[in-house]
C-alpha cells in the first residue's frame, strides 16, 4: 500500500509511460473527486484497515457476543417457565430479558446501518430512550395490570 | 463415435471403407443443419475515460453453436469478435486464479466455472462484483480487499525464529487435515462481495474471505500467534459484523464454507486466554 501511494504520487499522467500507469487502478475514484492529482489521498482514505481497533487488550466485544447468546438461551428457557408457572418474578424477568434482548438486537442494527459519529450518537441515545420506555412500560403493566404471562394467556382464552 | 470409427477402420479397412466415410460424412453434415441458437448477454459497461459517461447495460447476441460452454468463453468471444472495448479480468480459465469473479444472473461466481444458461429465451445479465468501486466495465477495485487480507498477516509466524530455515516445520496428518477446506480459497472475493454486512461496512468489517484465511492461520499447528491473531479481532467490527447470513457459503465457486470458519473463530474468541495475548 505504501508503495502504491508512493508510485501514484510520483506518477502524473503527463510523464508516465502509456502502458505503465499504476495510478489507473484508482482512477475512478479520482474522477469522482474531479482531481486526479490527489488520488493518493483518496486511496489512503478507502484503505482503512481495522488496525485502529486492534490490540485494545480487552475482551469487551467477545463478552458482548457471549452475553447475547446467554440471554437468547435464557429467553428460550423462560418461555416454558412462563407457560407452566406464571408468577410476578417471571413477569419481571421477562420484562428485563425482552427489553435487553431488543436493546442489543437493535444496537446491532444501529452499528450496521448508521454511519457518522453524530448520527451514531443520536441513534444510540434514541435507542436508549426507547429501551427505557419499553422497560418502564412493561414494569408498569406488571405492577398495575395482569402481568406479561397472564396477558399472553388471555390471547388464547377468548 | 470416434472410437467406433477408429476400431472399424483398423480391423477391416479395405472392405468397410465406404461405410466409415458415410458415417463420418453424416457426422459433419449434421453440424450446419443445426439452427443458430442466439443467446442475449446484457453486460454492465462503464468507461472512466469518457467524460460524463454513465453506467449502462449493453446487449450482445451470440450464437451458442459457435461459442464455448462457459460464460467466460462468451465474454472472450465478444471481446475478440464483436467489441474489443469490453474490459474484464481473466487468466487461468479453469477456476484456480480467481480473476474472472463477477456477478452473473444475480449471483457472484467465476465466469470460467459458470455454464451459459442454454435457454435462449432468457437474457444472461453480467455485472461486476456488487458494491465494489468499478475501475472499468467488469473490473472492480480490489485494493481494500487486498489491504484487509494483508492486515491479518497471512503467513506463518514463530515466536522462536532461531531455527528458521534449518529444517521443515513438521505437522501431524490430523493437524494438516484441519486446513482442508480452508487453504483452497483463491481470494476471488465472491463471498465477501455477496455479504450485506460487507456491503455496509467494507471499511471496518474484514469479510468472509479474509476471516476464513485468518482462521486458517489461527488453527495451523505450526503457528505460535493464535491468541495474538484472535485478540486483533477484539472490536465490534472486524469479526462481529458477521450475522450468519451465509451468502458467503452459498456463493463460493470453490464450494468452501467461510460461514463455518467465522463461527469457529467466534467460538475460539470466547475461550482463548487473554494473558497469552498480552504477553505476546
Amino acid at each position: 500500500m505504501a508503495a502504491l501511494v508512493r508510485i501514484s504520487s510520483l506518477c502524473h499522467r503527463g510523464v508516465s509511460p502509456l502502458l505503465f500507469r499504476p495510478s489507473s487502478l484508482i482512477r475512478p475514484l479520482a474522477v469522482q473527486q474531479k482531481d486526479h492529482d490527489c488520488s493518493y489521498l483518496i486511496s489512503a482514505r478507502i484503505h482503512a484497515t481495522p488496525s485502529n481497533y486492534a490490540g485494545s487488550g480487552s475482551k469487551a466485544a467477545t463478552m458482548h457476543w457471549t452475553g447475547e447468546r446467554i440471554l437468547s438461551i435464557a429467553l428460550l428457557s423462560l418461555a416454558p417457565v412462563a407457560y407452566f408457572c406464571p408468577s410476578p418474578a417471571v413477569d419481571y424477568s421477562l420484562a428485563a430479558a425482552l427489553t435487553l434482548h431488543g436493546h442489543w438486537g437493535l444496537g446491532q442494527v444501529v452499528t450496521d446501518y448508521v454511519h457518522g459519529d453524530a448520527k451514531i450518537k443520536m441513534a444510540n441515545a434514541g435507542l436508549f430512550v426507547l429501551s427505557t420506555v419499553t422497560f418502564a412500560g412493561l414494569c408498569y403493566f406488571n405492577y398495575h395490570d395482569v402481568g406479561i404471562c397472564k396477558a399472553v394467556a388471555l390471547l388464547w382464552s377468548k | 463415435m470416434a472410437a467406433v470409427c477408429f476400431s472399424l477402420s483398423r480391423c477391416c479397412s479395405a472392405v468397410h471403407r465406404p461405410a466409415v466415410t458415410a458415417v463420418r460424412f453424416a457426422q459433419t453434415a449434421a453440424a450446419p443443419a443445426a439452427q443458430p441458437r442466439i443467446k442475449k448477454f446484457q453486460i454492465y459497461r462503464w468507461d472512466p475515460d469518457t467524460v460524463g459517461d454513465k453506467p449502462r447495460m449493453q446487449t450482445y447476441e451470440i450464437d451458442l453453436n459457435t461459442c464455448g460452454p462457459m460464460v467466460l468463453d462468451a465474454l472472450i468471444k465478444i471481446k475478440n469478435e464483436m467489441d474489443s472495448t469490453l474490459t474484464f479480468r481473466r487468466s487461468c480459465r479453469e477456476g484456480i486464479c480467481g480473476s474472472c469473479a463477477m456477478n452473473i444472473n444475480g449471483g457472484n461466481t467465476l465466469a470460467c466455472l459458470n455454464k451459459i444458461d442454454t435457454n435462449t429465451s432468457k437474457v444472461t445479465k453480467i455485472y461486476p462484483l456488487p458494491h465494489m468501486y468499478v475501475v472499468k466495465d467488469l473490473v472492480p477495485d480490489m485494493s481494500n480487499f487486498y489491504a484487509q487480507y494483508k492486515s491479518i498477516e497471512p503467513y506463518l509466524k514463530k515466536k522462536d525464529e532461531s531455527q528458521q530455515g534449518k529444517q521443515q516445520y513438521l505437522q501431524s496428518v490430523e493437524d494438516r487435515q484441519k486446513l482442508d477446506g480452508l487453504y483452497e480459497c483463491i481470494l476471488c472475493a465472491c463471498c465477501s462481495t455477496s455479504c450485506p454486512s460487507y456491503w455496509w461496512n467494507a471499511d471496518k468489517y474484514l469479510g468472509p474471505a479474509v476471516l476464513m484465511q485468518a482462521y486458517r492461520w489461527m488453527i495451523d499447528s505450526r503457528d505460535d500467534f493464535t491468541e495474538d491473531r484472535l485478540s486483533k479481532l477484539q472490536d465490534p467490527f472486524s469479526l462481529y459484523r458477521c450475522h450468519t447470513i451465509m451468502n458467503c457459503t452459498r456463493t463460493c465457486p470453490k464450494g468452501l464454507n467461510p460461514g463455518k470458519a467465522i463461527a469457529e473463530i467466534k467460538k475460539m474468541m470466547v475461550t482463548y486466554k487473554q494473558k497469552d495475548a498480552v504477553a505476546a
